[in-house]
Parts: structure tokens; C-alpha cells; sequence
């Protein structure tokens, strides 16, 4: 098994009405319990933030740092056997639609 | 992760995100509606992604509530560390009240009440009223706001961000008026409230389910309202009104979604519970107060709920309410129903004089229900010939499609009628 990022990036859900948040959770609860055990863990990041460029650079506060259909929204952890059957969880998640994926491996292979 | 929780409340989100918006405001005045609703969108995303993992909390409102306090921390703190670039915004000074204390029951409703009293301040207009409570106070989205009010997206956009600039700009206080202005404002507030509830009720919209949310969250509101202020027997009677016209929604259309007239409608699906809720409401309005409109109508709503049938109905009583009304509040739409009970009380032929004498109403221009009306009268004197020009003019006059679908349907059985002949 190899651990995936998925990137989630847009502001997707910001012009959602809270009816419709409400209704998009069903979707997102089947999606999590079908992944199971391959789902690792994720989280929503807000749009601000502080960017720090280096040390003798003030930190930049204002963000979104970048155009707004790149923001990062939030992320989500995965485990799979290859990129392939990553990418094919990936494409049954909810957000697609909303969201832009971005799949990309963890570097080294968790131990067991 | 947890395992099956409890199904969620309908329209949960919808419901707290008016609640959380007028706390929020209230913390940071009503310059700052638009950073509110923008902390309680982030605050339900984060709902949306918390519970859809880990499952509904134990108290799903709580749980908002204390994000949305610690969201609104956070956002204090990046004011105060942008504050040495920019100018300071107002709300620092303004925060003074204690943050935790606003978020307790009691308080939330007062902000609520806040709300209510900002978005029908009277320098918006109507129209930016209405827009601004589905919004803010029902939690509608834009879209949703549109669908209702049969307007467009960027429509609906436009005005919202005026509505915000110009309380910007006047620098709207976020409270209930003083006691100097609270009639006028009271006032303000049940007629914005009125048009709420008609916008959902007489909508030519097709949709069922809109229209009734609109009457619902108009209910809602003004029940809050009447509540709170109950020295103003005013808000008692609107919301009799409310009580007795929405106890009879859902027997308006049968069940392939076709509108039922009135005197074939099965009263035993009116709902009683509301019925006598407005009954209720009615009597507690009957103050030392001047008679309002919405003492009248509500009595009007109450000749009609409680006859014990349509031929029973005391149409001489509802004739002199009538005409009362059309002396406080003189409009064509009146004249019109007076003109339509004289069916009742002196039958169809005067009627039918009465309402030739509106057409030259340009009030009434246009207005489908008119020719509607006459078609049917002239249809129940088997005068069918004369009718169908009338219904056929009601048909090119915009009516919902459920309505154009009844007019179809006599148009149809006239033209039957006129071929056996």
C-alpha cells in the first residue's frame, strides 16, 4: 500500500447555498464509508493565511495567494495498492465537479 | 468513524445559517453583513466535511455555533494584525460587547429581531427587502433567491450588493429602533414581511415547494416578531392572516399538481392546527390598537376557514369587511374580490356588471384573473358563447401554467358545450 495526497483546489463550494451543503453531505458520507479503510484522513483548509517567502521577507497575510480557481480548499489522505488505483478513487469522490483534483504520492512508501 | 448517526433536520443548515449570520452581525455591525455570511459559509463547509466523516454531532447547532465563535476569534486577530497597514476596521471598537454572551438563546433571537429591523430598513427598497431577508435571515442562496422572486442570478446579485453598500454607506445601526420610531419601523417591518408571504402565496411560479417555503419563513419571522412585540396587535393580526391563508395551501392543488378552485376545494384538508392557530392570533390581536389592514383580511381569511361550507360562507359579512378594506387601502385587486362576492350576495348578473365596469381599470390591465372571472360567470349562466373570448383573453395574459392549464380545460368544455348545441 502507498499513501496518496489528493489536493482539492477552487472555491467550489463557497457559492453553495447551505441547502445545498446540506444535501451534498449524503454523497460525501457514502464516499468516505465506501473508501474505508483506504481513507486516511483529511481537512479543509480556509482561503487566508500567511505566506512566508523567507526570513528577511515580511510574511505576505492578505492571501488567497494565488488566482482563485487555485486556491487549495482542502485535502484528503489516501491509501492505495498504485497511482492507478488511487486516481480511479479519486474520480468517484463528490467534490469532482466542484473541486479540482490533484493526486500525488507520498515520496516514501509507509513501512510496515 | 462513528457509526450511523441520526438523519439530519431538514433545512438544518439553512435554518442556523440565518441564526449564525445575525449573531455574527451583530458582533461586527451592519456595515459587516457581507464578512458574517462569509464566516458562516466557511463555518457550514466545515460542517459539510467534520460530519461527513466523523458522523452528525450531538447537538449539530452547538456545534456551529462554537466554530463560528472561534472563526470570528480568528478573524478578529488577522484584523488586528492587518490593522498596522490598514486602517482599522470599525468593528474593533464596536466589539465590546461579550463575544460568548451573544451567542446564548435568548440573545440570538434579539439578533435575529435585529436582523429583521435592518434588512426591512426602510431606505432600501421593497424589492431589496425581500431579497436581503430570503438571504440573510432564511438562508437562501442566490439562485435560490432568484428561482423565488422569478428573477435572474446577476439580477438578484446586483441588488443584494447595493442593499449591503447603501447600509454601508448610511451606516445602519444593528439594533431594534427606539421607542420614538419603533411604530413606523414595526410597521415597515410587517409590510415587507406582508409582500414576503404574498410573494410566496399569488407567485404565477410553478413550483409548489418554493412557494410554500416562502410562506413558511414569512410565518416564521413574523411570528418571532409578534412574540417579541406583543404591545402591537398589528403583528398578531398579520400573522392570523399568515395562519389562515397557509392552512389552506395544500388543498389549492390536487394531486397531479392542478389548482383546485376555491369552492371545490376538500375543506377537510384544510389544516386545522393552523386554522385554529389563527383563531388564536386573531383574538390576541383585537388590542385598544386602530383596526389595520391585516385585522380585516385576517377576519376575511377567518369568514372563509371557518364556514362550514362554501354555500354557507357569510358572504354578506365578508362583503362590508371588503369594503372596509377598500377604504383603508384603496387598490383594483379589492375592488376586484368585491366585485366577484357580489355573485354571493346579488347574484351573477350584478356581478357581472360590476366587473365589466373594472375592465376600464388600468389597474387591472392585464391582470388575468378579471376575464378569468367573467369567463367562469358567463359559463355558469351556460352563456358559453359570450365566455370564451373572456377566458381566452385570461390565457394570453400570463397565468402560471397550473392556471392556464384550468382556463384550457373550460375553454375546452365550452367549445364542447357550443358544438352539442
Amino acid at each position: 500500500m502507498q499513501e496518496f495526497l489528493m489536493i482539492l483546489k477552487g472555491d467550489g463550494m463557497n457559492h453553495l447555498s447551505p441547502d445545498e451543503l446540506q444535501n451534498i453531505m449524503g454523497e460525501y458520507k457514502a464516499w468516505v464509508s465506501t473508501l474505508g479503510e483506504k481513507y486516511l484522513g483529511g481537512q479543509r483548509l480556509e482561503d487566508q493565511g500567511v505566506l512566508i517567502k523567507d526570513k528577511g521577507i515580511p510574511p505576505q497575510t492578505d492571501g488567497p495567494f494565488l488566482e482563485s480557481k487555485e486556491i487549495i480548499a482542502g485535502y484528503f489522505l489516501i491509501q492505495a495498492v498504485d497511482l492507478e488505483e488511487a486516481t480511479l478513487l479519486a474520480k468517484t469522490s463528490p467534490h469532482l465537479g466542484l473541486y479540482h483534483i490533484e493526486l500525488r504520492p507520498i515520496a516514501f512508501p509507509k513501512m510496515t | 468513524m462513528k457509526g450511523e448517526s441520526a438523519q439530519m433536520v431538514d433545512h438544518l443548515f439553512r435554518t442556523e445559517y440565518g441564526k449564525l449570520v445575525a449573531t455574527l452581525t451583530r458582533i461586527f455591525g451592519a456595515s459587516y453583513i457581507q464578512l458574517a455570511e462569509d464566516i458562516v459559509q466557511e463555518t457550514l463547509i466545515t460542517a459539510l466535511n467534520n460530519w461527513g466523516v466523523n458522523g452528525l454531532p450531538q447537538n449539530p447547532s452547538g456545534w456551529l455555533m462554537q466554530v463560528a465563535k472561534r472563526k470570528v476569534f480568528n478573524e478578529i486577530k488577522r484584523n488586528k494584525m492587518k490593522a498596522t497597514h490598514h486602517e482599522a476596521h470599525q468593528y474593533l471598537q464596536d466589539a465590546h460587547a461579550d463575544i460568548d454572551q451573544i451567542f446564548l438563546e435568548n440573545e440570538i433571537v434579539d439578533s435575529q429581531l435585529r436582523m429583521i429591523f435592518t434588512c426591512c430598513h426602510p431606505s432600501l427598497s421593497v424589492e431589496s427587502q425581500i431579497a436581503l431577508t430570503l438571504k440573510t435571515l432564511c438562508g437562501f442562496g442566490v439562485r435560490e433567491v432568484a428561482n423565488a422572486l422569478l428573477s435572474t442570478e446577476s439580477t438578484i446579485n446586483k441588488r443584494l450588493y447595493r442593499a449591503k453598500l447603501s447600509i454601508r454607506t448610511s451606516n445602519l445601526a444593528f439594533n431594534v429602533p427606539a421607542a420614538a420610531e419603533l411604530t413606523a419601523r414595526l410597521d415597515a417591518v410587517a409590510l415587507s414581511l406582508y409582500l414576503l408571504y404574498n410573494e410566496g402565496y399569488n407567485s404565477t411560479l410553478d413550483d409548489n415547494l418554493i412557494q410554500k417555503d416562502l410562506c413558511l419563513e414569512a410565518l416564521r419571522l413574523c411570528k418571532l416578531m409578534a412574540d417579541h412585540f406583543d404591545q402591537y396587535p398589528k403583528l398578531y393580526a398579520l400573522l392570523s392572516l399568515m395562519c389562515f391563508h397557509t392552512a389552506r395551501f395544500d388543498a389549492r392543488l390536487d394531486v397531479h399538481g392542478a389548482i383546485v378552485l376555491f369552492e371545490d376545494q376538500d375543506r377537510s384538508q384544510w389544516n386545522k392546527e393552523l386554522i385554529n392557530k389563527g383563531v388564536q392570533y386573531l383574538q390576541k390581536s383585537m388590542g385598544t390598537e386602530q383596526l389595520s389592514t391585516y385585522h380585516i383580511e385576517a377576519q376575511i381569511a377567518a369568514e372563509h376557514c371557518l364556514a362550514p361550507n362554501f354555500e354557507q360562507t357569510d358572504w354578506t359579512s365578508i362583503y362590508k369587511l371588503y369594503e372596509l378594506l377598500a377604504k383603508l387601502k384603496p387598490n383594483p385587486i379589492i375592488a376586484l374580490n368585491l366585485a366577484i362576492i357580489k355573485s354571493k350576495t346579488e347574484g351573477l348578473e350584478s356581478s357581472l356588471k360590476a366587473l365589466e365596469a373594472l375592465q376600464l381599470d388600468k389597474g387591472l390591465d392585464n391582470y388575468h384573473l378579471l376575464p378569468a372571472t367573467q369567463g367562469v360567470f358567463l359559463m355558469k349562466l351556460e352563456q358559453y358563447q359570450q365566455a370564451l373570448p373572456f377566458l381566452e383573453q385570461a390565457l394570453k395574459q400570463k397565468p402560471s401554467s397550473a392556471e392556464g392549464f384550468v382556463l384550457k380545460t373550460k375553454i375546452e368544455f365550452c367549445k364542447e358545450k357550443l358544438r352539442d348545441q
